[in-house]
């Protein structure tokens, strides 16, 4: 028999017991969204966690830090991170960029408002771009005669009142100060509190501040917070020169000294942030350059271990919903058993015609199918309904996963895997009466009832 | 008669059936054979034994001891497959009750057989509207089977056994649901088109008047075949069957 005729044979015969078909499509829809919703909630759920994830801090990067010795007196110069380190970091693969970065405290003022505890960090050019700036603002110049600084939108919280000596937190105004003016910075902590609170009888004269603009302020205001809030960005090279200025031969705060105390003759940065191509390869350049003999860390084991929580709480709820699913099985099967009970006259007489015991047998196998490829498709479109639902009426998706975003959400390949795998229960529950119908005895059709 | 070859031979053949401690001899011990393009008829009172022969004969039953040679091939020995098969392209069968789907209409019908061969759908519609046309009910073609007398509908079941152009046809109690006018016309009908394409026809009755529109009467009493007569186109000759089935 020809496929074609097969299948509208298959056809007809559904179409005949038409409430029946109906009803029995009508559970496998069901099933099929219960599964579906409840995967896409799932999916949802972790999806909505590493957006979250991602929203302040980077899933492809890697921080690498010199490895920090348990013997206190031996020299970690081995694993420090300078730019011999930044540069054989870059050549490994996968890398995409190598970005080192280099940070000290200092203190920041204008006019009454002071901060004390200011952190600057300088890092290269093309992490500068990484950060979005907040409109009018630009990113700090190389070659700038000045060191520039961006400022993290919430570094302005840290000032002080120098007059009333109180802080944002405790008056909750926010300090009044001009972007476009420039600021004063003083690199010499030590000397600054040393000339304020001078101790015996060496007197030591305040050091030296130095003029410097703010070129931009990192985006999202003064109450959301990024992984830049709260430090002031520079162009790390701008900072070397601007510490090599401040210090001279004397140690920088921060630099460590060799075991003579004396400062190294080169810049030993703070860590040196990796930027993989994709977070698949994290785990093994990661893995490469703790060979090497540093420290690397990044969020892939975070993340892994939350997407394995997310697989199995993905699979409970598919689970719940593969429930409804098994019912509507056990309901196809049913169908086509009454079916056969029906039909068994005609199948007989159709195997004295001579039809393929195949045929018939497949002629089953296609209307359970069916029955499972229409309560599929209907299934699936119900489903973008209810995650429609879900995601849009007053909050419930909020209320489920206390985060903004879509909550229930249905990828291609769950919508192709739905189908397919409703299909499947459908001919998996129409293969034993299918076996049944075609092992009928052709002598129904002749004995008289 | 002009032919002499055998395209049905049956030796020895037996159907017990078990009903639970009983045992009902259905069929005891049968011999005989049935030439190409014969109209042959198995006659006897109900009970004899007639159906479970003809099933057994195209293959729906096994039987419990002999042999059936069909086109020289032994149908007792094929497996159910090969026996769908074996009826797909030998085989016509026209039943009692019709039998046609309900779920079709007269063209379609006829057209399923051909369908089971994998014919294309245009081709086997115009075929079974010829066979239609032949057994004089091509006006009814799109009726469904409850629209159409029984004598239409037996009508239709013909052209549906007809349609594959099959060696042999075999029918069981073809006009048993008929009235004696409409059983006369499909007696008539059968008999025309299966002399005319030299098919061999191998009808069940209990009917002797009707037996004897037949080339050939095999007579059976409890499953034992009593005579096998030979009607000649004048006058009916009997010959009696002196060989004894008994083993
Ligand atoms: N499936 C069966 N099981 C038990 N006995 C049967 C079965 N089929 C037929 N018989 C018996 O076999 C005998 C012959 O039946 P059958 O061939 O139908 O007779 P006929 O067609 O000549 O009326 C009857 O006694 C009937 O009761
Ligand atoms: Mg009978």
């Amino acid at each position: 028999m020809r496929f074609s005729d097969l299948l509208v044979m298959s056809l007809n015969n559904l179409k005949r017991r038409k409430l029946r078909t109906v009803l029995t499509v009508l559970g496998v829809i069901i099933g099929t969204a219960s599964i579906v919703v409840m995967m896409s909630l799932g999916i949802g759920l972790q999806e909505l966690n590493m957006e979250s994830l991602s929203s302040w801090t980077s899933l492809t990067e890697i921080t690498v830090t010199q490895n920090y010795s348990m013997d206190p007196n031996a020299s970690n110069e081995d694993s420090f991170i300078t730019d011999d380190v930044v540069e054989k970091l870059s050549k490994l693969d996968h890398v995409v960029s190598v970005s080192p970065t280099l940070s000290i405290s200092v203190i920041v003022r204008q006019g009454v408002y002071i901060c004390e505890y200011a952190n600057i960090q300088g890092i290269s050019q093309e992490a500068l771009h990484k950060i979005t700036l907040e409109s009018g603002g630009r990113y700090p110049d190389p070659d700038a005669q000045q060191m520039e600084m961006v400022f993290g939108n919430m570094v302005i919280q840290d000032f002080m009142n120098s007059k009333t000596k109180k802080y944002y937190y405790e008056t909750g105004e926010l300090p009044d100060l001009d972007m476009s003016q420039p600021f004063f910075v003083i690199f010499d902590q030590n000397a600054y509190y040393q000339s304020l609170y001078p101790s015996g009888d060496t007197a030591v004269s305040p050091p030296k501040k130095y003029m410097l603009n703010v070129v931009g302020v990192v985006a999202g205001g003064t109450d959301t917070y990024n992984s830049y809030s709260y430090s002031i960005y520079t162009d790390v090279e701008q900072l070397k020169t601007q510490l090599k200025k401040v210090f001279k031969r004397n140690p920088i705060p921060g630099q460590p000294t060799n075991s003579k105390g004396k400062p190294y003759s080169y810049f030993i940065y703070n860590n040196a942030k990796v930027q993989v191509d994709d977070m698949d390869n994290v785990k093994e350049v990661q893995q490469a350059i703790n060979e090497m003999g540093y420290q690397a860390s990044s969020m892939i084991e975070g993340i892994e271990n939350q997407q394995r929580q997310a697989g199995m709480i993905q699979a409970v709820l598919g689970g719940i919903g593969a429930v409804s699913l098994f019912v509507a099985a056990i309901g196809i099967a049913n169908t086509m058993m009454m079916s056969i009970y029906e039909r068994t006259k005609e199948i007989g007489v159709m195997k004295v015609l001579g039809c393929d015991m195949g045929n018939i047998r497949n002629m089953f196998l296609i209307e359970s199918g069916f029955i499972g490829l229409a309560g599929g498709v209907i299934g699936v479109a119900l489903s973008y309904g209810i995650s429609y639902l879900i995601n849009h009426i007053g909050g419930i998706a909020q209320a489920m996963s206390g985060m903004d975003g879509d909550i229930s959400r249905i990828p291609l390949w769950l919508v192709g895997l739905a189908v397919i795998f409703a299909v499947v229960v459908g001919m998996g529950a129409g293969f034993m009466p299918a076996m049944r119908a075609m092992k009928l005895s052709p002598l129904a059709a002749i004995r008289n009832e | 008669m002009g032919e002499t070859t055998p395209i049905i031979q049956v030796r020895n053949l037996y159907k017990i059936y078990c009903v639970g401690e009983a045992k009902v001899r259905a069929l005891n011990g049968v011999d005989f054979e049935i030439y190409k393009g014969e109209f042959c008829a198995i006659v006897g009172t109900s009970g004899s034994g007639k159906s479970t022969l003809l099933n057994m004969l195209a293959g729906l039953e096994k039987p419990t001891k002999g042999e059936i040679v069909i086109a020289g091939k032994h149908i007792e020995k094929l497996s159910e497959k090969e026996l769908v098969a074996f009826r797909r392209e030998k085989v016509g069968f026209i039943f009692q009750a019709y039998n046609l789907l309900n779920t079709m209409n007269a063209l379609e019908n006829v057209a399923l057989p051909l369908s089971f061969r994998g014919m294309p759908k245009k081709e086997r519609l115009a075929r079974a509207q010829k066979y239609l046309n032949l057994v004089g009910v091509g006006e009814q073609a799109r009726h469904m089977p409850n629209q159409m007398s029984g004598g239409q509908q037996q009508r239709v079941g013909i052209a549906r056994a007809l349609v594959v152009n099959p060696q042999i046809i075999f029918a069981d109690e073809p006009t048993g649901n008929l009235d004696s006018k409409t059983t006369m016309e499909v007696m008539r009908l059968m008999q025309q088109i299966v002399r005319k394409r030299h098919q061999t026809l191998v009808m069940v009755t209990h009917d002797n008047n009707l037996a004897s529109y037949a080339d050939r009467q095999i007579r059976i009493i409890d499953g034992k075949i009593v005579e096998i007569t030979i009607n000649t186109p004048q006058e009916d000759a009997v010959w009696e069957d002196k060989r004894d089935e008994e083993d």
